[in-house]
């Protein structure tokens, strides 16, 4: 009897977890390396004024204010929408104007542009989101 | 495959090749497809057609949208077409048929855009690929590739592929890699872009009020 495969869906490596800690498994971000710069990490507080739930990486837009007033608006990273959503990000969970700490791996290049590592609204105990190592193995295979 | 043992199994031109290519310069980078194995590992579902003479194709899905969208596999009997009418695409031309309870999946006709491996390793359009999928349990999916190319490599390569069943209620969804494609910016470059003009990034990156 053949084993019908059906509509089988199979994933490598993804882990789920609870919707109260939502922890992003790092699926092969290609070319991390060649944008962002994994040894430093920015950790900072702002005001989000974006929320852009686009392939291929869905992205946080968050204005830091430094000490002398100057703002800097942080295009932040992520994985892709599907996968963000999966581990149960709503749609309307971060809004324009929430206010976040957030913790990030600058652009080599271009400082404000960065790789989300955590994010956290002010006020909250738990992160919205959190990235493993971005030296964490890679999903795919075949390398 | 043990680390650098890939690497002893290319001919010196691929060799070459690879040494010389950038991450950057990938395809993948600039949303075109993945091919095979590149996207295999990826999230997948398998989808059966029938018609009244039985099963005549699976469409392999996968979520990686444009840059792997779907793959057709012909499981009417057909051979795979003659040279002339053999026209080199991304994933290639596939037979499959069913040995006992394995799904066999046979590819040629893949054209030499895409890259092995995020290294760059090169293949030829002399590629060809058998896929062996076993079910052993529910809730396990085991795939042996067998890649032969022998435009660029000193013998056949094996690849082993283990997938676990998603939960249920869980579905691929809709991904167009470009509808918004930053890769690079953040680094200085665009896909595109042979040198990387780091200023014309900076003032494209940066926003200040």
């Amino acid at each position: 009897m053949k084993a019908k495969l059906g509509v089988l869906l199979a994933v490598v490596g993804l882990s789920y977890l609870g919707l109260s800690y939502l922890s992003v498994p790092l699926l092969a971000h290609h070319g991390f390396d060649t944008e962002y710069d994994k040894d430093q990490k920015l950790t900072l507080t702002g005001v989000v004024t974006q929320v852009s739930w686009m392939n291929p990486h869905m992205r946080v837009y968050i204005d830091v204010t430094d000490k002398e007033g100057a703002v800097t608006n942080y295009n932040c990273e992520l994985d892709s929408p599907n996968n963000v959503r999966r581990l149960g990000w709503g749609k309307n969970d971060l809004q324009p104007g929430d206010k976040v700490d957030f913790e990030a791996n600058p652009g080599k290049i271009v400082k404000n542009r960065v790789a989300l590592v955590k994010i956290t609204k002010v006020g909250e105990d738990k992160p919205l989101f959190k990235r493993g190592k971005p030296d964490d193995p890679k999903q795919s295979s075949s390398k | 495959m043990k680390p650098g043992e890939l690497d002893a199994l290319l001919q010196p031109w691929a060799k070459e090749v690879r040494s010389k290519r950038l991450e950057k310069d990938e395809p993948y980078v600039g949303c075109l497809p993945e091919g095979v194995p590149r996207i295999n590992p990826y999230g997948t579902r398998f989808v059966e057609s029938y018609t009244a003479k039985g099963l005549t194709h699976i469409f392999i899905l996968h979520e990686n949208g444009d840059s792997g969208a779907h793959r057709q596999v012909f499981m009417d009997g057909r051979k795979h077409p003659d040279d002339n009418d053999l026209f080199p695409s991304w994933f290639g031309h596939s037979i499959g048929w069913w040995d006992g309870d394995t799904l066999v999946v046979d590819t040629i006709g893949y054209n030499d855009k895409f890259w092995i491996d995020g290294k760059g390793t090169p293949h030829t359009e002399k590629m060809h690929t058998i896929e062996r999928y076993t079910r052993p349990n529910f809730g396990t999916l085991l795939l042996d590739l067998t890649l032969d190319d022998p435009g660029a490599f000193t013998r056949p390569i094996e690849y082993r592929f283990q997938f676990k069943a998603m939960r249920p209620g869980v579905d691929l969804m809709e991904f167009i890699c470009l509808e918004d494609n930053e890769y690079g910016i953040a680094g200085g470059f665009t896909p595109a872009d042979e040198n990387g003009d780091k200023e014309k990034a900076k003032q494209q990156g940066e926003s200040k009020k």
